[in-house]
């Protein structure tokens, strides 16, 4: 069966809305070596050769179209890969995959084969963990440099030994010539550097270009520019309060309070933490502005990468984030780095004077619609805009599954999938909004669930003041007692996601019985929606590309980490 | 056709008031270069006016900014500084770099679009006839001048050995060649009323009255007397000046600034004025050909060339400001499918209905 056919969607493995593992595992027959118990789902270990045939069946005959996230480890005594399984129709049907190595020999079968986003994800595992996966495409280094020695999440590396990264081991990118090697009719292409500094990269990104004339032939994306070791600080804070400033700094295009709460999230469900109502009322309030913030942002880049520099409807954007902005900065007191969060609840309460607040928040939602309808004709009823972006950057909903997109951009190619209702959290199954759902799989479909999520988390936002507002007093609460230290029995796991600005935000975490993670594994959205901006752009002018890469709203900071 | 208003061009003027007409084609030729350096020192003006303050503060205007504020009055005194700041940047010219055309390219653009405003009617001001020349093939001359320009972006493009610059002349290239074709012969048709290309002619002409609306009467503008052609030709300036929708060999979010990326200090100086003034250039045949040149009421004729410039140059802002730029392929598409089409048609059709009318 070729990857991108799939059959209806199979029951096998589900008994009432929940999976079954034991039939699951009477599915996989004497593959499975051991079950395991993580926190959020069961988990069957494998061979190393039976990566492929495992996950084979379990996308193909029990419906796990969805690879989420890869995790890759070193304990004492082996290596090991989790690959975390979903379903696009219900993401609360979790299975996890465990695929030990042993130390000596860590080699393992690869999944590329039957999700090609595993590529990227096995990619990152070799090369920060260690793990050779067998029969992936391009096992290269994704995020450090190639001359780099050592693998730094790998248990034998010394990470008190500063490393110098010679650059002249590396091929100078100028120097080749970059001609497509099976270039059969002659034509002469051209290597094309998009990037790393580059006006429409949106960070530091490198667009490794072949272009035929004005035509993409060939694009690869090479990240690890802003690789800050998100992850390895993350395994050195302790749970309690030095891990939450970290996600701010993954998405920091102002979605700090939905990176934090992909954290808050693992954390209170790894520790059986509970939150108080209010709190998961103001922490809904909070992120969806953050939402609206990050959408507006991604509208207004995305016009500059359409119109040009000069473009009024970029400044239009901004002064409508600066009000979801000014908010904000009353709730946290910061306006980029909020680390307003706390396990259990939330730093403070509501400024003084509420009311105030209540009016601003209220002033700011009320005027949305009216500025909504300035975009949209700026924009999308714009005759030249749609005929850039309708049609150009086409992701089909299969290809958005293989690459395990996420977010507006798996919504805008058709794909129903919003974690916020799929996998209920905080405080939107009270709330009265909708998934928005597109299913032009362009770039222009892209631009519309952004400004039409605007809109619903507008909604929410409205009904969460109201809530608010007409909260009695002594039952503010807005932190749940939370032990000083938090220390998780040892080697309890725990896959979490949130439905953060790009897509699916989700945090692995191992527990080795201390104070602090044994591994913190980040699931970043847009390190997977970029993996399908090649799919979008190749054949199509140079011009898409730029519009695709702007429809993908990726945000540098969280696909390097 | 009536003869044209003012006979004296502004050498044979100053020639007169300076008495250089006693040394006979000698001191013709010293009044022609003091009435050049006059126009070029009035375009030049504009164009330091534009770039670097006008443009900012149109553009903050449409964009919801203050732009320049700290720098003198309405921030003027910016122009000075960034005249400074841009003369005293480092010209850094890349390796491999193919010279002189690396370095004939800018002076080309700047001097083609200067070079035109040779034979455009500014009107008078004080008694001078602010004109140079006035040839019978005037507004030939005027497009044939302006196209160099193309020739310098080309150069600029390869010679700067930079794929982006590359990118960015092809583009250039394929644009003009595409544009310019519809422009001029949109402005043929125009001809076909004046039966002149002889620019005072063709002012001239456009002083008759159209018709009197309750005692004002409305001059025969081509503009009015053919609105198609006029917006024909609004669309062709576009996109022969570069700017939104048609501003894809600068395109910076894509190939960075096109042929200008590796350009810096007075050369980036250069290709920028000879962009302004180019702008200028489009505004002031734009006003020629279309708008009755200088003519209006009371206020003289050269401020009124002006501000009918500057209205060109305020549209060519709200259209960058307002509207998405279109592919390359869709923007050849529209040259040669669409306002190329049109230009003839529009041609065709003037012709016939002007030989219908005087037979």
């Amino acid at each position: 069966m070729s990857r991108s056919e799939l059959p209806d969607t199979p029951e096998v493995g589900v008994a009432e809305g929940e999976v079954d593992y034991d039939e699951l595992e009477a599915l996989l027959g004497e593959k499975v070596l051991e079950r395991e118990d993580h926190v959020n789902a069961g988990g069957f270990v494998i061979r190393p050769d039976d990566v492929q045939d495992v996950l084979s069946t379990l996308r193909h005959e029990a419906g796990f179209d969805h690879l989420s996230n890869v995790t890759a480890q070193q304990y004492e005594d082996r290596y090991e890969s989790i690959y975390h399984l979903k379903k696009y129709d219900d993401p609360t049907q979790e299975v996890n995959v465990i695929v030990p190595t042993p130390t000596d020999e860590p080699v393992s079968e690869s999944a590329e084969p039957v999700f090609r986003t595993a590529e990227w994800h096995e990619r990152e595992a070799y090369d920060l963990v260690g793990i050779e996966y067998e029969g992936n495409p391009d096992l290269r280094r994704i995020l450090l440099p190639e001359t780099w020695t050592g693998h730094p999440l790998g248990g034998d590396y010394d990470q008190t030994k500063p490393q110098v990264v010679s650059l002249t081991e590396h091929a100078n990118p100028l120097q080749d010539d970059h001609r497509v090697e099976n270039d059969n009719d002659g034509t002469d292409t051209m290597f094309l550097n998009i990037g790393p500094h580059h006006p429409a990269t949106h960070g530091v990104l490198h667009l490794k270009t072949v272009l035929d004339g004005e035509q993409v032939l060939d694009v690869d994306p090479d990240i690890g520019y802003l690789h800050r070791c998100e992850e390895q600080m993350c395994q050195q804070g302790t749970y309690r309060h030095q891990i939450m400033p970290y996600p701010d700094r993954w998405d920091y295009i102002s979605a700090g309070l939905l990176n934090e709460w992909a954290y808050a999230r693992t954390a209170e469900d790894l520790a059986d933490l509970d939150v108080p109502e209010y709190a998961q009322i103001i922490r809904t309030m909070g992120a969806e502005l953050c939402r609206i913030a990050s959408h507006l942002l991604a509208l207004a880049t995305f016009a500059l990468d359409i119109n040009g520099d000069f473009t009024a409807t970029f400044m239009y954007a901004i002064r409508e984030r600066e009000k979801a902005q000014n908010i904000l900065e009353d709730l946290t007191g910061q306006r980029l780095m909020f680390n307003y969060f706390r396990l259990g609840g939330v730093a403070w309460d509501l400024p003084e004077p509420r009311e105030e607040f209540f009016e601003k928040t209220r002033d700011f939602t009320n005027g949305l619609p009216a500025a909504s309808e300035e975009f949209h004709n700026l924009l999308t009823n714009n005759e030249i805009l749609q005929a850039r972006t309708i049609d150009t950057g086409v992701l089909e909903p299969e290809e958005a599954k293989q690459y395990g997109a996420t977010g507006p951009v798996a919504r805008g190619s058709g794909v129903d999938y919003d974690l916020r209702r799929d996998d209920p959290y905080g405080y939107y199954d009270e709330l009265d909004w909708d998934v928005v759902v597109e299913d032009g799989c362009d770039n222009f479909s892209r631009l519309l669930v952004r400004m039409r999520e605007v809109e619903e988390s507008a909604k929410i936002i409205d009904q969460c003041v109201d809530l608010l507002e007409d909260w009695p007093e002594e039952e503010r609460n807005i932190q749940s007692n939370v032990p000083r230290t938090i220390k998780p029995d040892p080697d309890t796991e725990i896959y979490r996601a949130v439905e953060g600005a790009k897509g699916e935000l989700g945090i692995y975490i191992r527990s080795d019985g201390t104070d602090k993670p044994g591994r913190f594994k980040i699931r970043s959205p847009c390190f997977s929606n970029l993996q399908t901006l090649p799919e979008m752009s190749e054949g199509e002018y140079i011009a898409d590309l730029i519009a695709s890469l702007g429809s993908l709203d990726i945000v540098l900071g969280e696909v390097d980490r | 056709m009536t003869a044209p208003l003012q006979s004296a061009l502004m050498p044979e003027q100053l020639a007169n008031w300076l008495g250089l007409d006693a040394y006979g084609g000698a001191g013709t030729f010293v009044a022609g270069i003091i009435a050049s350096a006059l126009v070029a020192t009035l375009m030049l003006t504009n164009a330091a006016l534009a770039g670097p303050w006008a443009k900012r503060k149109i553009t903050a205007a449409f964009t919801d900014r203050i732009a320049v504020n700290r720098h003198g009055p309405f921030g003027l005194l910016i122009i000075v500084a960034d005249a400074v700041r841009l003369m005293s940047k480092e010209l850094i010219v890349p390796e491999g770099a193919d010279r002189p055309a690396y370095d004939i390219g800018p002076i080309l653009i700047a001097f083609s679009a200067l070079f035109a405003f040779a034979v455009i009617p500014f009107g008078t001001l004080g008694g001078i006839n602010f004109q140079i020349a006035d040839p019978e093939i005037g507004l030939v001359f005027a497009f044939a001048i302006a196209s160099i320009a193309s020739v310098g972006l080309v150069m600029c493009g390869y010679a700067s050995n930079n794929k982006y610059s590359l990118l960015g002349g092809l583009r250039a290239v394929a644009q003009n060649i595409a544009y310019e074709i519809p422009l001029i012969v949109t402005a043929a048709s125009v001809v076909i009323f004046s039966e002149s290309l002889q620019m005072s002619t063709i002012v001239a002409a456009q002083t008759e009255t159209l018709v009197t609306i309750a005692g004002i009467s409305i001059p025969s503008w081509y503009a009015f007397v053919n609105p198609f052609a006029f917006v024909l030709f609004l669309t062709a300036n576009l996109a022969e000046v570069g700017r939104n929708p048609f501003d894809t060999p600068e395109a910076p979010t894509e190939i960075v600034a096109g042929y200008q990326t590796e350009y810096s200090s007075i050369y980036f100086v250069l290709i920028y004025l000879g962009e302004f003034v180019h702008i200028f250039l489009g505004g002031a045949i734009l006003a020629v050909v279309f708008l009755g040149g200088p003519a209006g009421p009371v206020l003289p004729g050269l401020v009124w060339m002006l501000i009918k410039m500057w209205a060109v140059f305020l549209f060519t802002q709200w259209a960058r400001s307002a509207i998405p730029r279109v592919r390359i392929d869709q923007l050849i598409e529209i040259g040669w499918k669409g306002l190329l089409v049109l230009s003839f048609a529009n041609l065709v059709l003037t012709a016939v209905i002007v030989g219908v009318l005087t037979l």
